[in-house]
């Protein structure tokens, strides 16, 4: 054990004066350069407010939603496990006793801080009813002031899922 | 007319040097965005017409000119903190002075000279007031008190202790082969032929000497891969950290001045200037009708490729095909304008205007070349380390350019 010795490559003249690495660095970027100049269209990126993007898919963490129940009740159960998982302890749920008589808990307030939420997607993996998901495609989070950036528990139940599958899956 | 002659050389060094940074600026984004697979600005538009994404860097201008300037509390020395980016500008700007753009021409019995300072010093002042623009850069650094600052000025400093001495023996060597330091003899020599075959451009003369110079014009106008003094990744923005607004917008404008001034100066004197090769302006006399028509085809045959480019590639939205008709308006109104005034000059006789007009024209071409050639360069190589610049200038570049100069002056003297 000990110093490991790593041993470099030697230098060659032909190495030490550079002319062939700059004139294969050169070509490249002029292949690309004349490439993309004749063909503008051929350039990968897209207009975006204008033309929005296809490549979002179902595993892309968007906005959090809240999910219902088949019977249209709200899944959450106030389990607390997605408050407590969150790193940027932006989750703020306040519980109540059911009054649907599908479960014993839900809750009265559930308000996501946007402006504090990493979207690390922690809170979804922490649910065991299926209940809260990031699932909704929505990248761009726009409001006028910051207390619209509060979303409170109607706002998260009335966001749609993008990508099919509207139910929770629990039970 | 006379004055409006005197004036044109002036006028065309104004718009070379200061009225092309923009357009530098504009090339640059766009060529680096096609370098790396995106499109770079094109959407600041006057009315629809977006030429090419042209009025952002306009835009920009506009905007550093109306920024409200803002001076730290803790710059002691008020002075040279403001003097520093008018010294980098004016080196800049004096340097290029000398570039001979053209012939001299003459017109009603008066001899006109198409270059703006009419002096015989040509390399001397040139590499006088760029070897200056370094100072304006050091004195930001110091004068900032600003740790980011006086690193980069360091650096600055360490850089032009590596090149200058290889830049000059390197330049040494040119003047050697030519036998001059005035530009325009230096032209004049390129127009002969070499070896029979080949035109006798410094390129093909001092093929080593060329590679030095390239290599250390890049170093002193402080670009990539030489702009150690700025390193945007290490030490924030270097010596203009400390400078906003319009103070910044002159070493943004000097920076790209010296890039100008470098450019000119390798087309006089690596290029054949404002010659086409093998034909000089007493050719071009003999021949001016051929010569005419010959730059009018260019044209027609650049307007050509570029109404093309424009019919397949102008593709944005919806109203890009009525912009695109605007261009094509324009390319052929410019087009129809160098046909008409070619077809005047040729059949009033006014053959050294002629003559000017082509050479102009030669040396806009070759500056643009070299222009993209150190945009291209700064998009594809990395920064190198303050010192490996000095090693590369002291081991490698140093007695190389000594040992040309050494194989120039024997051949030089033995060929006499």
């Amino acid at each position: 054990m000990g110093i490991k010795t790593v041993q470099r490559p030697q230098k060659s003249l032909k190495h030490s004066l550079y002319i062939s690495a700059l004139y294969g660095g050169l070509k490249t970027t002029i292949k690309k350069f004349t490439q993309n100049i004749s063909d503008i269209d051929s350039i990968p990126t897209i207009n975006y407010p204008e033309q929005q993007p296809s490549d979002i898919t179902s595993r892309y963490r968007g906005v959090h939603r809240l999910t219902k129940r088949a019977d249209d009740t709200i899944s959450c159960v106030a389990c607390f496990m997605c408050a407590t998982a969150c790193p940027s302890k932006c989750i703020f749920i306040e519980a109540t006793q059911r009054t649907d008589g599908v479960d014993e808990k839900m809750p009265r307030t559930f308000t996501i801080d946007m402006l504090e939420c990493v979207f690390c997607g922690y809170c979804v993996e922490a649910c065991p009813c299926d209940a809260i998901r990031m699932d909704s495609g929505i990248f761009t989070l726009i409001a006028k002031q910051r207390e619209d950036f509060l979303y409170d528990k109607e706002k998260l139940l009335s966001i749609k899922g993008a990508f099919g599958n509207e139910v929770s899956n629990a039970k | 007319m006379s004055i409006f002659l005197t004036l044109i050389p002036f006028v065309l060094a104004l718009l070379f040097s200061l009225a092309i940074v923009p357009v530098l600026v504009w090339m640059e984004r766009r060529i680096a965005g096609l370098i790396q697979d995106r499109l770079g600005p094109n959407r600041c538009n006057v009315g629809g017409i977006r030429l090419g994404g042209l009025i952002q860097s306009i835009a920009d201008v506009v905007k550093l000119f109306f920024k409200e300037e803002i001076h730290p509390h803790f710059i002691k020395n008020r002075f040279y903190y403001l003097v520093a980016p008018s010294l980098s500008f004016i080196a800049a700007f004096l340097s290029f002075m000398v570039i001979p753009f053209g012939d001299n021409y003459n017109y009603d019995g008066l001899n006109f000279t198409l270059q703006a300072l009419d002096v015989d010093l040509g390399i001397l002042w040139f590499l006088g007031f760029a070897g200056l623009g370094v100072y304006g850069i050091i004195l930001a650094g110091w004068a900032s008190s600003s740790k980011f600052g006086i690193l980069g000025s360091l650096r600055a400093a360490s850089q032009v202790i590596s090149y200058e001495v290889a830049m000059s023996l390197a330049i040494l060597s040119f003047v050697i082969s030519y036998g001059s330091i005035d530009f325009r003899v230096m032209v004049q020599a390129q127009s002969e032929t070499f070896l029979w075959v080949l035109p006798s451009w410094g390129v093909v003369m001092q093929p080593v000497a060329t590679l030095i110079l390239i290599v250390t014009a890049f170093a002193e106008t402080n670009r990539a891969p030489f702009d150690a003094a700025e390193g945007e990744s290490e030490i924030v923005a270097g010596y203009h950290t400390e400078y906003g607004a319009m103070k910044f917008g002159l070493f943004f404008v000097a920076e790209y001045m010296a890039m100008a001034a470098s450019s000119a100066l390798m087309v006089t004197i690596l290029f054949g200037g404002y010659n086409l090769p093998y034909i000089d302006s007493k050719f071009m006399g003999e021949h001016l009708a051929f010569m005419a028509m010959f730059f009018v085809l260019m044209s027609s045959f650049f307007t050509f490729v570029l109404i093309r480019w424009i019919k397949k590639n102008n593709t944005y939205s919806s109203v890009s095909k009525k912009e695109s008709k605007i261009y094509y308006v324009l390319l052929l109104g410019f087009l129809g304008f160098i046909a008409l005034g070619f077809t005047y000059l040729v059949v009033f006789q006014l053959s050294s205007l002629a003559i000017a007009l082509m050479q102009v024209m030669t040396f806009l071409l070759k500056f643009i070349a070299i222009l993209f050639f150190f945009i291209w360069v700064r998009w594809t190589f990395p920064r190198f380390r303050y010192d490996q610049t000095q090693k590369l200038g002291w081991n490698l570049l140093l007695p190389l350019s000594i040992a040309n100069v050494l194989v120039t002056a024997i051949v030089v003297v033995g060929a006499n």
